[in-house]
C-alpha cells in the first residue's frame, strides 16, 4: 500500500496500481483518451502525461511521462497540473486535432466528446498547421449497427481492445500504419455477430464510432438519462434510457417524439454488468415501442376502463378454481400487490413472457443469460414456475384464467374457463378475452427487478402512461376488493 | 495452402511450444512465395491452421510492406529512394525506370511483366544505387546496367 | 590506420563464411571452453567486465542488460539478435551475417548459455537475401555439427535457434517492436515498464542485442573482459563496424578501434570525398544522429564520448558523407519522407508529427514554404522528444533539429527564393567509387 504524492497531497495507493488508477480512485483528475479502467493499457494517446519530480527536484524541474503506465512507488511525487504538464497537454492536443475534422456542428458526439472537453480545458488554440488535413473514409460501416468516421478517429484503440479483451470477438483491428492507419473490422463478419459491438460507441472518446440507428437524430443536450433496468434477460443490466427533456419537448411535431426511447446506454454497475450491455439492450425501443393496447375490451367490444374493471372483479369473485399466469416482467412492487390482493385466491404460475428469438444468443460468458425475462426471480419468490407443459397448469375444473403479460396463446388455455387478460401490446388475441385490460410498461412506472443472482435493481419512469391504460399494481387492489367483499 | 501444411508442421517444431502465434509471418511469406500473393482463402485457412485471431493476420498483411494481397508483375523492381542511394543517383535511376517501363511507382506494366516500386533503405548503402529484382539485390546500378539486365530477362 | 580488429580479422574468401573455415580459424573453441569450464554467471561477468556498449544505436552496456536476467527462475528466457538493420546508412551487421555468420552463432550460443536461453532468435529484415541465405546455411551447418539442438557438443546444455524474417518495417528494429513481430503481430513498440529483460517475448525475460554486440561475445569470453577493455578507449571499449557511404570515394564496411581520429579515417582509409570534392558534413551514425560539419569533426575521435561531446553520437555506425554542394533541404526531405513512411502510428506525437513535418518540407521544396515553417519543424521535433512510446519520434526530431541548427540559412533561402541554394542537388560530380 505505497503512499505517494499528487500535487503535494498524500495518496494511499493499492499495491500494483498505476498513478492513473490511484489518482482516479482518489478524485484527482488526469485526462485520458486511450486509458480505460476495464481495458489493457496501450499508452498511445499521451494526453495523460504528468510531471514526476525526483529526489531534490521541485515542481517544474521534473520529467514527464504517461500516468497510465507508471507504477506507483513509495514517495513518488507527481504533478498533474504544473506549467510543464499544461504545456505538454497543449502540444499533445495540437497533434490530436491536427487531422481531426472540425465536424462538431454535424457530429453526434458533440456535447459528450472528450476531445471537445479537453480542447476547451487544455488547449483552446487553433491549429498551428497551414497544411491540408489528411483525409480518410467518412462513413464506413463496420457493421449494420456501427458506423466509423476515420477522419475523426484518434486511434486510441479502445474499440480494438474491447473486441479482443471483453467481447473476445477479435473483430476489430488497425489496418496499415502511420497516419494512414484505419480501424477496420475483420473480413469474416465477426463484428456483425458480436453481441456487444455497440459498446465501442460508448467507449469511443470522439465521434468516430456512432450508432447507425440513432445517427443524426438528436442532440445529446436535448435528452435526459433515466436510470433503468434492461428487461432483455435475467441479468438485468443497469442502463440509462435517454429521452427528450421536458423543457426541450417538441411542440410542432409528432407528440410521440417526446415520449420515445432515443437511445440506451449502460449504467455502470459493478455488481451486475460493469460498464457494458449487450446489443439487445440498445434495441429496447423495439420492445417498448410496439403497438400498444390502449383500449379496454369485453370480448373485443371496446368499453371504458371502469366498466372492464368491474367486469373482471365480478369474474374473479365468482371463480372457484382461478389460475393466474404471472408475468415474469412484473416488478417486485406489482408482484407484492398481486400476492396480497389476489394471491391467496389463485393458483399461480410464473410464465416466461419472452423466449429467445431465432438466432439470438442464448448464453455466453459475459452478460447474456438464457432466461429472456427480467424478473423471473422476483416472481418465483412468490410463486411456482409454469410446468414444462403449460397445459398441466390447468385442471378440468379451472374456471378462470388471469393472464398477466405476454407469452401465452389462447390455444393453451382451458376452453371452459373465463379469461381475463392484462397486457400492454396490441395483439389480435386480446379481443378473445372475456375481459381485456391494457396495462403500463416498465418505462411508464418505477419499480425493482431481481436478477438471477438475487441482486435487485431499480428502474424509474421515463414517460407518462397513455390515457386509458392502467398500472397493474393499482388494478390488483381493485380486482381483489370485490372478492373480499363477497367473502365477507 | 493445404500442400504447404507439412512444411508448416515441420517449421512449427523449431519454435518454442508457446510460440504458435509466431508462425504468422513465416507462413504468410511461404504462401506468398508459392502463390505470388496472399489470397482471401489463404487468410481463412491460415487462421484455422494456427488458431490465431483472423484480425491478427489481416493486420500483419496491412502493416508490413513486403506482403501483397494482389498479384504483381513477373519481375518486381524495387528501387531504394533513401539517403545514400539518392546521393548516388537513385532519383535518376527511378526516373529512368518510370520512363522505360511506362509506369509510375506502385504500378505494373500492361503486359504484366514488370512492377515498379520505390522502397526505403535496403541496407546496401555502400553499393548505391540499389534496386531489388524480386529477391536479389542489384547493386551499383545505373540506367545502362538496368537496361542490360532487363533486356536479359527471360521472356 | 583503423586500429585493432576483433571481428574483421580474417581475409574474406569464397569459403571463409563456411563452418570448416571458421573452425580452422579456431571457431567454436571458445564455446567448448565455456561449456566445459564456466558457469553462466561467469560468462556474464566477463561481458560486464568488458564494458561493451550496445551497437544497435542506444549504446546501453550489454553486461548490465544481461545482469537483469534472473537465473534459475523456472521460466523460459529468450535471446534475440537484432539483424533488422533498417537505419538508413547502416549496412555493417550485414557484413557479419554474410561473412562471419558462425561468429554470430558461436557468440549467441555462449550468450544463450550465460542467460539460460534454450531458444534463440535472429530477427533479420525481410529484404536481406544473401545475408539470410548465408546465415541459414550456417545454421544448418551448425545443427549438423552438433552445436545447436539437444546436448550441445557433449554438454547437457540445449539450445535451438530460429531465423525470423521480417517483412518490411523499419520500426521492427526497435527492440520491443522486434519481439512483437516475432510474436507474429504487426511491429508495434511497447511502453516500458515492464523492461523486456523482465517481460519480453511471450512475456518472458528476453535479451535483445544487436548482431555486432553479440558477435563480440566470443572474443570477450576467449580473451577475458579485462583484455577486451584494452582495446578502444576507457569509455568505449572495443571496436565499431562502421558502414560508410554517400559522397565518399571508397564506401564500405570498416572496423574502427574506438578512439580512431575521424577526419583522418574518412580522408585516408575511405579515400575522402567522392571525386576529390570538399566535405560539407557527415551523418555519423545513421540518419537519426545529428549532422556534424566538416569543421566540427576535425578534432573528433570515433568513440561515444567524443561524438557525444561534439553534439552527435555513434548511433548505429552508419556514416554518410555529404559533399559541399548538396542541398540540405532536399536531404531533410528524404529523411522526413522516410520517418513518415515508417511510423507505426500508435502514438499521437509521432503518428501526426511525422506526417506534418513531411508535408511542411514537401511544401518548402515545392516552393511554397513560409518563414514560420522552420520554427514549426523545430517545434514538432521538440514535441517528439521524450514523449513517444519508442525512440523513433525522438530520432526524427534529432535529425531535423541537427540539420536546422547547422543549415538554417539554406531553409531560409529556399523559403525566400522558392528554390534551393544548390539547385536541389543530392548528387555531386565524381568518378565511380571503388569499394573497400
Amino acid at each position: 500500500m505505497p503512499e505517494f504524492f499528487i500535487n503535494g497531497k498524500a495518496v494511499q495507493a493499492e499495491d500494483n496500481q498505476t498513478v492513473m488508477q490511484a489518482a482516479t480512485a482518489h478524485g484527482h483528475y488526469i485526462p485520458y483518451f486511450c486509458w480505460h479502467p476495464e481495458l489493457s493499457v496501450p499508452g498511445n494517446c499521451r494526453i495523460c502525461m504528468v510531471e514526476v519530480a525526483a529526489e531534490g527536484q521541485a515542481e517544474g524541474e521534473g520529467w514527464l511521462d504517461i500516468a497510465c503506465n507508471m507504477p506507483v512507488t513509495k514517495g513518488l511525487r507527481v504533478y498533474t497540473d504544473s506549467a510543464k504538464v499544461r504545456a505538454r497537454r497543449k502540444e499533445t492536443l495540437q497533434f490530436v486535432t491536427l487531422n481531426h475534422p472540425v465536424d462538431c456542428g454535424i457530429c453526434d458526439k458533440a456535447g459528450e466528446c472528450k476531445l471537445q472537453d479537453y480542447h476547451y480545458a487544455y488547449n483552446g488554440s487553433p491549429s498551428n498547421s497551414i497544411d491540408a488535413k489528411v483525409h480518410a473514409t467518412k462513413h464506413h460501416d463496420l457493421s449494420s449497427r456501427v458506423v466509423l468516421d476515420n477522419e475523426r478517429c484518434i486511434l486510441c484503440t479502445r474499440c480494438v481492445r474491447f473486441t479482443s479483451e471483453v467481447s473476445k470477438s477479435h473483430a476489430l483491428g488497425v489496418q496499415d500504419r502511420g497516419d494512414h492507419s484505419l480501424i477496420r473490422a475483420v473480413g469474416d463478419g465477426a463484428f456483425e455477430s458480436d453481441a456487444y459491438s455497440d459498446n465501442v460507441i460508448d467507449l469511443c472518446p470522439v465521434g468516430a464510432l456512432l450508432s447507425k440507428a440513432t445517427l443524426h437524430q438528436t442532440r445529446v443536450w436535448y435528452l435526459k438519462p433515466t436510470p433503468s433496468v434492461c428487461p432483455g434477460c435475467e441479468r438485468g443490466c443497469s442502463i440509462y434510457i435517454w429521452h427528450r427533456k421536458s423543457e426541450w419537448r417538441l411542440q410542432a411535431l409528432d407528440a410521440r417524439r417526446n415520449a420515445r426511447i432515443d437511445r440506451v446506454t449502460p449504467l455502470e454497475n459493478p455488481a451486475v454488468n460493469g460498464p457494458w450491455i449487450c446489443n439487445k439492450g440498445r434495441d429496447l425501443a423495439q420492445i417498448f415501442e410496439r403497438a400498444r393496447a390502449a383500449q379496454a375490451m369485453l370480448k373485443g367490444r371496446p368499453v371504458d376502463l371502469q366498466q372492464a374493471i368491474a367486469a373482471a372483479q365480478a369474474l374473479i369473485a365468482m371463480a372457484r378454481r382461478p389460475v393466474t399466469l404471472v408475468s415474469s416482467w412484473a416488478s417486485n412492487e406489482e408482484l407484492a400487490a398481486f400476492a396480497q390482493a389476489l394471491g391467496p385466491r389463485m393458483r399461480c404460475f410464473v410464465k416466461p413472457d419472452c423466449q429467445a428469438a431465432p438466432g439470438e444468443v442464448l448464453q455466453d460468458g459475459l452478460l447474456i443469460r438464457p432466461d429472456k425475462n427480467p424478473n423471473t426471480t422476483g416472481a418465483r419468490a412468490h410463486f411456482d414456475a409454469l410446468p414444462q407443459d403449460p397445459r398441466s397448469a390447468f385442471a378440468a375444473d379451472t374456471d378462470l384464467v388471469l393472464v398477466w403479460g405476454e407469452g401465452y396463446s389462447f390455444a393453451q388455455l382451458p376452453p371452459q374457463a373465463r379469461i381475463v387478460v392484462l397486457n400492454s401490446y396490441l395483439q389480435p388475441e386480446n379481443g378473445h378475452a372475456d375481459v381485456f385490460l391494457p396495462i403500463s410498461v416498465q418505462t411508464e412506472r418505477s419499480g425493482h427487478y431481481t436478477n438471477f443472482q438475487g441482486v435487485s435493481s431499480a428502474f424509474s419512469a421515463c414517460f407518462p402512461k397513455p390515457p386509458g391504460v392502467a398500472d397493474a399494481q393499482g388494478l390488483f387492489e381493485a380486482l381483489g376488493a370485490m372478492t373480499l367483499k363477497v367473502l365477507a | 495452402m493445404k500442400h504447404l501444411v507439412p512444411e508448416f508442421d515441420s517449421m512449427r517444431r523449431r519454435y518454442p511450444a508457446e510460440a504458435t502465434s509466431s508462425l504468422v509471418l513465416p507462413c504468410l511469406r511461404r504462401i506468398q512465395e508459392d502463390r505470388g500473393y496472399v489470397a482471401d482463402e489463404d487468410i481463412a485457412e491460415l487462421t484455422a491452421y494456427l488458431g490465431v485471431p483472423r484480425i491478427q493476420i489481416e493486420e500483419v498483411l496491412a502493416h508490413y510492406t513486403q506482403f501483397r494481397r494482389k498479384p504483381i508483375g513477373l519481375w518486381h523492381l524495387q528501387a531504394c529512394r533513401n539517403l545514400s542511394c539518392s546521393m548516388r543517383g537513385a532519383e535518376r535511376v527511378i526516373d529512368h525506370l518510370c520512363h522505360k517501363l511506362g509506369v509510375q511507382p506502385g504500378q505494373t506494366t500492361a503486359d504484366g511483366r514488370y512492377t515498379l516500386s520505390t522502397v526505403e533503405c535496403l541496407g546496401s548503402c555502400g553499393t548505391a544505387p540499389v534496386v531489388m529484382l524480386n529477391d536479389a539485390y542489384l547493386e551499383n546500378m545505373d540506367a545502362t546496367k538496368l537496361d542490360a539486365l532487363i533486356a536479359g530477362l527471360p521472356t | 590506420m583503423t586500429g585493432r580488429k576483433v571481428i574483421m580479422n580474417f581475409p574474406v574468401t569464397a569459403t571463409s563464411h563456411s563452418l570448416a573455415d571458421y573452425r580452422a580459424r579456431g571457431g567454436y573453441q571458445t564455446l567448448a571452453k565455456v561449456l566445459r569450464e564456466m558457469r553462466p554467471e561467469q560468462v556474464t561477468k566477463e561481458v560486464v567486465a568488458s564494458g561493451i556498449l550496445g551497437h544497435g544505436g542506444a549504446a546501453f552496456p550489454a553486461g548490465r542488460k544481461w545482469g537483469v536476467i534472473k537465473l534459475n527462475d523456472e521460466q523460459p528466457h529468450y535471446l534475440c539478435a537484432n539483424a533488422d538493420e533498417g537505419e538508413p546508412g547502416t549496412f555493417k551487421d550485414r557484413w557479419i551475417l554474410e561473412n562471419a555468420p558462425h561468429l554470430l552463432l558461436e557468440s549467441m550460443l555462449i550468450s544463450a548459455y550465460a542467460l539460460q536461453v534454450h531458444h534463440a532468435f535472429v530477427y533479420i529484415r525481410g529484404e536481406f537475401d544473401l545475408p539470410y541465405r548465408r546465415l541459414a546455411a550456417a545454421v544448418e551447418e551448425a545443427y549438423d555439427g552438433g552445436y545447436f539442438g539437444k546436448a550441445l557438443v557433449g554438454s547437457d546444455f540445449a539450445c535451438d535457434i530460429v531465423i525470423y524474417r521480417g517483412a518490411g518495417s523499419y520500426v521492427c528494429g526497435e527492440a520491443s517492436a522486434l519481439i512483437t513481430s516475432i510474436e507474429g503481430k504487426k511491429g508495434y513498440p511497447r511502453n516500458r515498464p515492464p523492461r523486456l529483460t523482465v517481460r519480453g517475448l511471450y512475456q518472458r525475460p528476453t535479451v535483445i542485442n544487436n548482431v555486432e554486440t553479440l558477435a563480440n561475445v566470443t572474443a570477450i569470453v576467449a580473451q577475458g573482459g579485462q583484455a577486451f577493455r584494452q582495446i578502444g578507449t576507457a569509455k568505449s571499449p572495443g571496436t565499431q563496424l562502421v558502414s560508410i557511404s554517400g559522397h565518399v570515394q571508397r564506401p564500405g564496411v570498416y572496423e574502427l578501434e574506438y578512439g580512431t581520429p575521424l577526419a583522418a579515417f574518412i580522408e585516408e582509409d575511405c579515400g575522402g570525398v567522392l571525386g576529390g570534392g570538399q566535405l560539407k558534413c557527415i551523418v555519423p551514425g545513421g540518419i537519426s544522429t545529428k549532422v556534424l560539419t566538416a569543421a566540427e569533426i576535425t578534432t573528433v575521435t570515433y568513440d561515444h564520448a567524443s561524438l557525444t561531446a561534439a553534439g552527435s553520437g555513434v548511433g548505429s555506425g552508419g556514416m554518410v558523407v555529404i559533399a559541399e554542394g548538396t542541398c540540405m533541404v532536399r536531404l531533410l526531405q528524404i529523411l522526413l519522407r522516410f520517418y513518415h513512411h515508417e511510423s507505426c502510428g500508435q502514438c499521437t506525437p509521432c503518428r501526426e508529427g511525422m506526417g506534418w513535418m513531411h508535408r511542411i518540407i514537401d511544401r518548402i521544396v515545392a516552393g511554397q514554404g513560409r518563414p514560420e515553417d522552420i520554427e514549426q519543424l523545430a517545434r514538432i521535433s521538440r514535441a517528439n522528444d521524450g514523449t513517444t512510446i519508442c525512440g523513433m519520434g525522438d530520432a526524427a526530431g534529432y535529425a531535423t533539429l541537427g540539420i536546422l541548427a547547422k543549415y538554417r540559412d539554406e531553409f531560409e533561402y529556399f523559403i525566400q527564393h522558392r528554390r534551393s541554394k544548390f539547385d536541389g542537388r543530392l548528387e555531386v560530380e565524381g568518378p565511380e567509387a571503388a569499394h573497400a
